[in-house]
């Protein structure tokens, strides 16, 4: 099986990456890159565990060729925070306890930041329907979907 | 289940013409496939029942990333366009809103990101959300296979779940939809176990709009997902309807002949009496909704 | 040792502290152990699994699959004659005779990528010889059926469970009390019901995942995401025939276990291959299609209920059998058939109650803990019962349960006295919460809208001598660090384990740390991070452990000062003193002590406080009888209701309010009280309308998340309301007692209620699909 070198930006640092055909995004994040952040629930695509941002859009990276990422920008959880401080999307989910065992925490966090940027004020089923996608078994969705509105308010307050 | 920790080894080609990936493909019928948004193969791959030697990215290729409304001729709608960008075209939803609802009924938001319409149709399930609708808009699939390009009518397409008309050698570019009928109006309803992002356990599309050649004075079009090998249009429903004045028994009426027309199976996702009852009520909801659209 | 229930109460208790965990999850930086990096020379491990039900091994040939380049090791049954289990040793690591389930673990390859071993897997071959299944718990019990343990009788069993050797029949647990078969004769309302309750599994989202090593020394280091390291420590031990000291368990943050994760279970598989992988650290991570039914679910249940009252709707008598599907290994399921058996009359008082539960072998998988450990399966089934035989007696189904429902003082089925108890609350808020008596018109024509109310109970279920301990130490900087052995699992142990560790030892929250990764080798032993025990018997050895490194600090503060500890406090980490009003800070004295006058040297020293709590009082319950003074600590007790529509069309049903009452005695940490109640109330939810494990023939069809549908944002209810009820527990930490798992115990009966009234239908069991509550509707005439 043939080895590919590709380039990507990753959390806006550049990579070169020599990866099999058959590697996906998830994996080449986690066994390549040591960036662990992105969960690996079910490599199917179906549990949004493993939700990153591809070219500013959210995929199930499970479900993506890393040789496909060649000159792709990707955002993980781990780029979420800047340097001084943490995305609105993880403040919040703080702040409302929206986090119990934490493994969907990366993807859910993926997804509710990527709805922002494309809707600024999402009403309550417009969040359901974004998130549908990023299961979670512990906390019954409740404090992450007010922590998702109370991130909008943030959001538009600061601009 | 023989389903692997890791996907299964396989080499990948982008080829840069379309010449290029069609030889390509026709040199290695057995071992090479296509590949746009890699939701469908990549799991079936994972799940052992497909082990292509060759998945050949025809993403990028003239003409596979075209999102085109042109208001004589139509909805170009290249392979390799996601779901979530024809949901996101405002010409989409001006103009073919259920496409667009369709789209939207697909699983999430990140699996939409890379999941295409032409992917969906290719993969012929019967369950496939947007088959439905390109069906009733009489979509027509522009392919390019070894001996240049031709195209395919939807409905035509579908030979049995996962079987299509297409050889190897085939790519299909795009999916065109001619311009819809005037003042028409759609839905699609889906049944699924829980309340978004299932597979169908059936799906009604339907589509309505006046049409002076039938006698009712409106043609309807409708397609049925998961209830029978290939998603199914129910000719005996829509002839009813465009024969009939347009009253609730009539419709009560083309909701029946549409659930007679199916054959369905019990699965794991529901039984074939469940089905055929199912077929019957939403296929009634959607025609009453079309309707009541019709006729504000 | 002393509870600390009579501790006076900072203000940290009872307050919303963040979670001390929080900040890594959402930044990407927690690490669970599958993201523990091992290097280069890792192995990947992959299982040969029974493709039978049942069947004998012939032979196994491994020959070829030695032969495959990159692989390192393969392994057997017959390299592993050691039993294993936890309260009863009824499986080996790898099966050496004989397959009981389809996923029986056969053989295991470990190979420098996952893909290799796989491809290895393939190349072991096995002869069976297939023999006749059980597919049924009931069927099992024949004296036809096949016998899937003819060795029943030799196997290591725990002093409480009462296995029937020669039958299918693992455990036996009987209650007898009173004279049943008199007072049918004297109840006006009889309802006898047959209940079945498919298997479901836990669906963590973090699917097991284990690394073993074995180290130069010849000792196991096992890292795994776990609920039970000290647990898992002991068995493999065990069965492996070495000391437990020669196996270290190294847990780090678990991402969701609900039971899957407790005991062991694929954990022994990887630590067999790692002995023969030459020194080199093995991974086994479990596919999600592995997970849905090789590690741990949670059994099935067909029982028979049968209750009566007399006409002013006082409950007489009950009558339950209940036959456990426990899969084809019930080493911890027994415990579950034993727990449902003293629990089997509900949370109400019933003078003559006769019940039988039974654990049943089945070629099924192997049923284990899961939140709720019996509870929901028995739930579902008789509060469903009980609205039933309030209908019958013309009742109102919330008036029923209050003139039944167990009190402070009431006596128990198995004979014992319920200690004070908030039920009444629990029913009385609920009711009041969810608009019981007022009916509000459905938001369609073609809906139908309905009330449902369920009670539940439960008790820890453990060993009556499951134990905890910890340790309290200090750093020059003053910070704290607690070391415990229990596990954060979601739950959000460690936060609370904070709080109490810091109003106990008088620090802010913020100076206190927990010792992580648990690791068996220096955290203070726990029992296992399961039966909702850890607030209360954790927090207990934690709130020992503070006062005994407090009393450490102030007996030397008060040599110094010429003063009496009792006139001291430490106050936000400085010691005071309420009568020189001197004071010190902690950080000042914690690691080098004061010094003594003139130079004459120093006194104290490194403060190290340790604390353990064991229940002392546990009692035993009769073999035949099912009695006892004290057989389980403590009860949490409390209600659910929900409000929902039924789509007359379909039959989908959808959830629009829910609401929890617990009594949790006293909330350490209310938020996240709360948030237990929301997430067991979706997962009781999702139980109900979606979940089952679809065997046929012994086989989980289509083990994946595409057909085994789980509560997703779209699903959840828009109102969910969570109230806190606070009746102290006695010997708890401030009062407190656990809500873990109760949160989804009554989802299930408080639904089915809830479809009873909206359209007058009741099913057999869950999943109450929208295709089974359709078909009820139109055999009942509803729909057409």
């Amino acid at each position: 099986m043939a080895l590919h070198e590709i380039h990507v930006t990753i959390n806006d640092e550049p990579e070169q990456v020599t990866v099999p055909a058959n590697m996906t995004l998830m994996r080449m994040l986690r066994e390549k890159l040591a960036l662990t952040g992105t969960k690996n629930g079910c490599s199917a695509g179906e549990c949004g565990a493993c939700t990153v941002l591809l070219n500013g859009e959210p995929v199930n990276s499970c479900m993506v060729l890393a040789v496909e990422c060649d000159g792709a920008r990707i955002v993980s959880v781990e780029g979420l925070a800047s340097e001084e401080r943490l995305a609105p999307v993880q403040e919040t989910i703080l702040r409302q306890g929206g986090v119990q065992c934490g493994f969907c925490t990366p993807g859910i966090l993926i997804s509710a930041h990527a709805l922002l940027q494309r809707n600024s004020n999402p009403g309550e089923d417009e969040i359901r329907e974004a998130l549908v996608g990023n299961l979670c078994r512990c906390t019954g969705y409740v404090r992450i979907i007010e922590s998702v509105k109370e991130a909008a308010r943030m959001q538009s307050a600061a601009s | 289940m023989n389903t692997h920790p890791t996907l299964p080894e396989f080499d990948y080609l982008r080829p840069r013409t379309l010449a290029e990936a069609s030889e390509f493909l026709s040199r290695h019928p057995a071992e090479a496939r296509p590949f746009l948004g890699g939701t469908d193969v990549l799991v079936r791959m994972r799940d052992g029942f497909l082990s292509p030697r060759f998945l050949v990215d025809v993403k990028g290729l003239d003409g596979t990333n075209d999102l085109r409304f042109d208001s004589r001729t139509g909805l170009t709608l290249g392979a390799a366009v996601s779901m979530n960008r024809v949901i996101a075209s405002a010409e989409v939803r001006t103009h073919y809103p259920l496409l667009a609802e369709a789209c939207r009924s697909v699983a999430s938001y990140p699996l939409r990101t890379r999941a295409t319409v032409v992917g969906n149709i290719c993969n012929a399930s019967p369950a496939g959300d947007t088959i439905g609708a390109c069906l009733v808009l009489e979509g027509v699939l522009h392919v390019h296979g070894v001996h240049g390009p031709r195209e395919e009518r939807l409905g035509s397409f579908f030979l049995g779940p996962g079987k299509t008309i297409l050889n190897a050698g085939d790519i299909v570019t795009s999916l065109h939809l001619p311009l819809p009928p005037k003042a028409c109006a759609g839905v699609y309803i889906k049944l699924g176990r829980n309340q978004l992002g299932d597979l169908s356990i059936v799906g009604v599309t339907a589509l309505g709009h006046p049409d002076s050649s039938c006698r009712s004075g409106y043609r309807f079009r409708l397609a049925l997902a998961s209830v029978a090998p290939v998603p199914l249009v129910p000719a005996e429903a829509e002839k009813h309807l465009a024969d009939h004045p347009i009253t609730t028994e009539s419709l009560r009426e083309a909701a029946q002949l549409a659930s007679d027309a199916c054959s369905p199976i019990d699965d794991v996702r529901g039984s074939a009496r469940y089905r055929r009852l199912m077929v019957r009520n939403l296929s009634a909801k959607a025609l009453r909704q079309v309707w009541s659209q019709l006729t504000g | 040792m002393k509870s600390a229930g009579s501790q006076p109460t900072p203000s940290l208790i009872g307050e919303n502290a963040p979670r001390i965990d929080a900040r890594q999850k959402v930044t990407g930086a927690a690490v669970y152990a599958d993201d523990i990096q091992f290097g280069d020379s890792l192995l990947h491990a992959r299982i040969k699994r029974s493709p039978h039900p049942h069947a004998l091994i012939r032979k196994i040939d491994t020959g070829r699959a030695r032969a495959l380049p990159g692989v390192k090791a393969v392994v057997i049954g017959e390299d592993f004659p050691g039993h294993i289990g936890l309260y009863l040793q009824d499986r080996y690591i790898f099966c050496r005779d004989r397959v009981r389930y389809v996923g029986d673990p056969v053989a295991g390859v470990a190979a420098i990528s996952p893909e290799i071993a796989q491809k290895a897997l393939d190349l072991i071959d096995v002869d069976y010889e297939i023999l006749e299944p059980v597919l049924d718990p009931e069927l099992g019990t024949s004296p036809n059926a096949a016998l899937l343990h003819p060795d029943l009788g030799q196997y290591v069993v725990a002093n409480f469970i009462f296995p029937k050797p020669g039958t299918n029949i693992s455990n036996h647990f009987k209650i007898r009390r009173g004279d049943v078969d008199s007072a049918w004769g004297q109840c006006a309302a009889i309802v006898e019901r047959k209940y079945r309750i498919p298997h479901i599994q836990h669906v963590p989202i973090e699917p097991h995942v284990a690394v073993a090593k074995v180290e130069e020394s010849g000792e196991i280091t096992l890292w795994g995401s776990s609920q039970s390291p000290f647990a898992q420590r002991n068995l493999i031990a065990q069965s492996m025939g070495i000391s437990q000291s020669r196996v270290r368990v190294i847990a780090p943050l678990v991402g969701g276990g609900f039971g899957s994760k407790a005991g062991v279970s694929m954990e022994a598989l990887v630590v067999a291959i790692a002995t023969k992988a030459r020194g080199r650290a093995v991974k086994l991570l479990l596919t999600r299609e592995e997970e849905f039914y090789t590690a741990f679910v949670r059994q099935g249940l067909v029982a028979h209920f049968k209750m009566g009252c007399d006409a002013k709707g006082r409950l007489l008598a009950m009558e339950n059998i209940f036959y456990w599907d426990g899969g084809a290994y019930t080493e911890y399921g027994v415990n579950v058939t034993r727990a449902a058996g003293y629990s089997s009359s509900g949370p109400y008082e019933v003078p003559n109650i006769k019940t039988d539960s039974y654990c049943v072998y089945t070629n099924h998988p192997v049923g284990g803990p899961m939140r709720g450990f019996g509870m929901p399966e028995m739930h579902a089934g008789l509060e469903q019962c009980i609205d039933e035989l309030a209908l019958q007696v013309g009742m109102d189904a919330v008036e029923f349960r209050r003139l039944n429902c167990l009190k402070t003082g009431s006596t128990l089925v198995t004979g014992s006295k319920m200690h004070p108890t908030g039920l009444p609350i629990c029913i009385e808020k609920t009711a009041e919460a969810i608009g019981w008596g007022m009916k509000s018109p459905p938001s369609a024509p073609n809906k139908r809208r309905g009330k449902g109310l369920a009670l539940m109970w439960k008790a820890p279920a453990m060993p009556p001598n499951a134990g905890s301990s910890a340790w309290v130490e200090l750093a020059e900087d003053g910070t704290v660090t607690v070391g415990v052995g229990g596990q954060e699992i979601g739950q959000g142990v460690f936060t609370v384990a904070a709080q109490m560790a810091a109003a106990a030892l008088g620090v802010p929250y913020e100076s206190v740390r927990i010792a992580t990764p648990i690791d068996t080798r220096y955290s203070p032993y726990e029992w296992q991070t399961v039966a909702s025990r850890l607030t209360w018997s954790m927090g207990n050895a934690i709130v020992n452990a503070a006062r005994d490194a407090k009393r450490q600090i102030l007996d030397t503060v008060a040599e110094a000062w010429g003063e009496t500890p009792e006139d001291l406090e430490i106050i936000q980490g400085v010691v005071i003193s309420y009568k020189s009003e001197k004071e010190i800070p902690l950080k000042n004295l914690a690691i080098y002590g004061l010094p003594k006058p003139n130079d004459q040297g120093w006194r104290g020293g490194p403060v190290i406080g340790r604390g353990n709590f064991m229940p002392t009082y546990v009692t035993g319950l009769d073999a035949e009888t099912g009695q006892g003074e004290r057989a389980v600590v403590h009860y949490t007790t409390g209600a659910q209701a929900v409000e929902l529509e039924v789509d007359l069309d379909t039959g989908r049903i959808e959830i629009l309010r829910g609401v929890s009452a617990f009594d949790v005695g006293k909330a350490i940490n209310p938020g996240q009280v709360e948030a237990q109640m929301e997430g067991g109330f979706v997962q009781g939810m999702s139980s109900a309308l979606f979940e089952s494990l679809n065997l046929k023939d012994g086989v989980v069809r289509s083990p994946s998340f595409v057909d085994y549908r789980i509560a997703t944002t779209a699903d959840a209810p828009k109102d969910l309301q969570a109230i806190i009820v606070e009746v102290a527990q006695d010997d708890g930490p401030w009062g407190a007692r656990g809500i873990g798992e109760h949160s989804m115990v009554p989802t299930i009966p408080a639904i089915g209620n809830a479809i009873f009234d909206a359209v007058g239908v009741r099913l057999e069991g869950p999943p109450f699909t929208a295709e089974k509550v359709y078909l009820a509707m139109l055999e009942a005439g509803i729909v057409k």
